[in-house]
């Protein structure tokens, strides 16, 4: 299969997120298409699998343009996309939600007979009576695959698929990914931020930034080159370039004691568990989805309740108390989904300072000049709404939210979705924060930014906390398999 | 963002459509167009009584609507009000009978304390939806119409129990309170110009607290995003409680001026939907305190209006119904066809679109 895009167009209000991209998808290729986040990326796989409309340019397979693409098309064209986030029905079984959708309707036994068939094929292991909401992403992501792979689709679009796997479920999926193009008929589209991954994997790869294209490359990709394209020249080197590993914090009176607590989320309750953590920690948790490290980190926060033992911030017993002890504790939470958990989209960012520092909102004007645009660097204007922020301005409105006194910081994904800029600047916030003597602990669904940054790490798995390790004793592979279950002998587990 | 002639051009453009189709019905049923809507208008502003009727009715249409901007305001459909109307007056006619004419309380006490009695019994019915929304998870559309059902019984119950008329129960009513409890009359005239004043006052301080004080700061910061005045500290439970108690007041005070300044006793369904109506006085403004009174007045028009369609014309009282939920359904429906409005709604979901 063959299929190119000519010349796409597409915007959003004044925003192009695609503007003049052509590219194309030759067979029997994995083509990636490299980019910072807001790139564009997302926005032309949608047009390619006709999710969004083209505003110009056409999309042409096997030499003939499709005006009009729709999903049906594209999926008649066999044109078949696995999105970011898995787009299935949780509460159904696995044999219902293969059988949904894009293909012809199926009996019981038939779809099950389909899926047996496909799964043998792939070598997923699918319970098919079970509900896809006690699946793990990978799994989700294998069923998405399986009902791809049965309507035999020729041009297979993934969105950022390595996101919230471990490392060997990501080895797993690339081998299957090999083996789709092997026919040296189909095509593999792998949407990715990740370098290293495009370079494992890919033949050739597009780059795209701020909605051009800006760089083709064929195997063997190098490095430097595809950085220059994607940041531009100068920002290159200073992504390149990693920090160093915070240095694990020993000795010294614990700021953070967890006993036996027993931490209860929305829809899951943890296993119980201990954990002390010291002023001037960074302290990364991993896990995969379902894990529980989220609901750990809201148990922090005060949002999921502790139903059960204790937790103490500085001597202060907060079990079982509402979250506003917990703000008096100066203990704050940066929520992942920020304009849904943090802010308030219709209100001006000066009424966000005046909400977030009431006694002092006589002078809120003073307070955005110096600390938002000041300190944390927002380059919007104080009458501005919420609602207008970028990702990267958000996140700073937030972080320039949280009073300086602030002993523990919690931050679940605290860069998802960021440009390269504002990554670096909230991982310097958070360095400068330790160093201060608060501690921080933070969730990262991208694990080799976990490991990056974090002096500790608290890995989770089946909704329980399973190891505690120490900076400089663990590798991507020792805990992603600590991640998914498989026990590593000789590990220290806390 | 949108200019102000071309929000007008809207207006009118749906308030047209509306018309068009109003009268369409109109003639279906086989009743004069034109001229029914002569009697209509004739009704509500032909003479200085009508203009007095509409007033009165204006009255607790404001102090209702200016309830619901300061529920709507934390994002809480109060649904309610019409039972917080009647346990205000309730309360005004106990506080008038067993305190005012047993001179428990000094003559010049009696009223002031008989609306502020109403005030505190409107709050506490709104409170009973605050608390169950709170913390009982029971959405206070729910509790609000179960407690308006209520609320009616209640108020039957001491019509035709404890209240009634000597000798007699009487769907009338209860017996008329003596002239000196009444509200003041400005002039001699039926309804009390206090009532309009108290109104316009209660507005006026609304407008104030929702626009230029913290607490209006922080019910905007509840309405945009619960959890996240959740995570800043901002209690959203006790401000939604603090909410509901202020509009539940002004509900009740409509019931006090319903019953000190009109009716004089307690009556059934003293509410006179004045709730319902204002709901849609208040979705015709858009929630937007500047149209407020004018959606108001709107509605007050065609409330004593329509009154006179029966003895005008003769038409079957129903077709005033009839007129006014055809006028109101089709005055909603025309805003989203203006073109203006449309591409604003679509510029929303576009700009929703791109940030996700």
């Amino acid at each position: 299969m063959d299929v190119v895009l000519s010349q796409i167009v597409k915007r959003f209000g004044p925003l192009a997120a695609n503007d003049d991209v052509t590219m194309r998808f030759a067979p029997g290729t994995i083509h990636g298409l490299l980019g910072e986040n807001g790139a564009g990326k997302s926005t032309l796989m949608r047009v390619l699998c006709g999710v969004l409309a083209p505003d110009g340019g056409e999309v042409v397979v096997n030499g003939r343009a499709c005006p009009g693409l729709t999903p049906e098309g594209a999926g008649a064209l066999g044109i078949g996309m696995l999105s970011q986030d898995p787009l299935d029905f949780p509460p159904l079984p696995v044999w219902e939600n293969f059988a949904l959708g894009g293909g012809p309707v199926l009996s019981r036994s038939q779809a099950k007979a389909r899926l047996a068939a496909v799964c043998a094929r792939m070598g997923f292991v699918l319970p098919p009576d079970a509900p896809v909401s006690r699946l793990t992403v990978a799994e989700r992501q294998q069923l998405e695959l399986a009902r791809l792979f049965d309507r035999d689709v020729r041009l297979l679009i993934l969105d950022e698929p390595t996101t919230g796997i471990s490392p060997a479920q990501k080895e797993a999926l690339f081998g299957v990914l090999r083996a789709f193009v092997a026919d040296g008929e189909r095509v593999v589209a792998l949407v990715t931020h990740k370098l290293a991954e495009a370079k494992e994997l890919c033949d050739t790869v597009s780059v795209l930034r701020q909605g051009r294209l800006v760089g083709s490359f064929a195997a063997p990709l190098s490095t430097t080159a595809i950085l220059g394209a994607m940041f531009g020249a100068e920002a290159a080197c200073a992504v390149g370039a990693v920090p160093p590993r915070p240095a694990p914090v020993v000795g010294g009176e614990a700021l953070l004691r967890v006993t036996d607590a027993v931490i209860a989320d929305e829809k899951i309750v943890l296993q119980p568990l201990s954990v002390a953590i010291r002023p001037g920690e960074i302290v990364g948790l991993a896990g995969i989805s379902g894990g529980g490290q989220e609901a750990f980190l809201r148990g922090l926060a005060g949002i999921a309740p502790v139903v059960a033992g204790s937790l103490a911030v500085a001597g202060r017993e907060l079990a079982g108390k509402p979250a506003t002890r917990f703000l008096n504790a100066a203990v704050h939470y940066l929520p992942a989904s920020r304009l849904e958990e943090g802010l308030f989209p219709g209100l001006t960012l000066l009424d966000h300072v005046r909400l977030a520092f009431p006694e002092r909102r006589a002078e809120a004007r003073a307070i955005f000049a110096e600390r938002c645009v000041g300190r944390f660097r927002l380059t919007n204007l104080p009458e501005a709404k919420a609602a207008r922020l970028s990702g990267g301005n958000q996140q700073r409105l937030l972080l320039s939210l949280v009073p300086d006194d602030t002993r523990l910081l919690l931050a679940d994904n605290p860069t998802r979705g960021l440009d390269a800029a504002s990554i670096a600047q909230i991982w310097d916030h958070f360095r400068e924060r330790a160093a201060a003597g608060a501690a921080v602990v933070f969730f990262s669904e991208d694990l080799d930014e976990l490991l990056a940054h974090a002096g500790r790490v608290l890995v989770f798995f089946n909704r329980a906390l399973v190891a505690d390790l120490k900076a400089g004793i663990f590798d991507a592979a020792c805990v992603g398999d600590l991640m998914t279950g498989r026990t590593v002998p000789g590990q220290a587990v806390a | 963002m949108t200019g102000r002639t071309s929000s007008l051009a809207r207006a009118g453009f749906s308030l047209a459509l509306a018309l068009c189709v109003t009268l369409a019905i109109v003639a279906a049923a086989g009743a004069p167009p034109l001229t029914t809507l002569a009697v209509m208008l004739d009704g509500g502003l032909g003479s200085g009584q009508a203009v007095l009727r509409t007033l009165s009715a204006l009255v607790p249409l404001l102090l209702c609507g200016a309830a619901l901007c300061v529920t709507f305001a934390a994002n809480l459909w109060n649904i309610g009000v019409e039972g917080q109307i009647t346990l205000g007056a309730v309360c005004c006619v106990w506080f008038l009978r067993d305190l005012g004419l047993a001179g428990l309380v000094p003559p010049f006490l009696a009223v002031p304390g008989a609306l502020a009695a109403s005030m505190v019994g409107g709050a506490a019915w709104a409170l009973l939806s605050g608390v169950l929304r709170t913390h009982g998870r029971v959405h206070e559309i729910f509790s609000g119409l179960g407690l308006n059902f209520v609320a009616m019984g209640v108020s039957l119950w001491l019509i035709l129990g404890p209240w009634k008329r000597p000798g007699m129960a009487s769907m009338s009513g209860t017996e008329p309170l003596p002239a000196a409890l009444w509200l003041p009359a400005l002039g001699g005239r039926p309804m009390s110009l206090w009532g309009l004043i108290l109104a316009v006052a209660a507005f006026v301080l609304v407008a104030w607290v929702l626009n230029r004080t913290f607490f209006g700061l922080t019910l905007s910061a509840v309405r945009q995003n619960a959890m996240a005045a959740e995570r800043l500290g901002l209690r959203p439970k006790r401000r939604m409680l603090a909410a509901m108690a202020l509009g539940g007041a002004l509900a009740g005070l409509a019931g006090g001026v319903l019953v000190a300044g009109l009716y004089h006793r307690l009556i059934p369904s003293i509410s006179g939907n004045y709730g319902y109506t204002a709901i849609m006085a208040v979705l015709l403004a858009s929630g937007s305190l500047r149209f407020l009174p004018l959606a108001c007045l709107f509605f007050a028009v065609l409330t004593v209006g329509s009154i006179q369609l029966p003895l005008a014309l003769s038409l079957d009282s129903s077709l005033a119904g009839v007129v006014q939920g055809v006028l109101v359904l089709t005055l909603f429906a025309a805003r989203r066809l203006w073109p203006a409005g449309n591409t604003g709604s679509t510029g929303g979901t576009r700009n929703r679109g791109s940030a996700a």
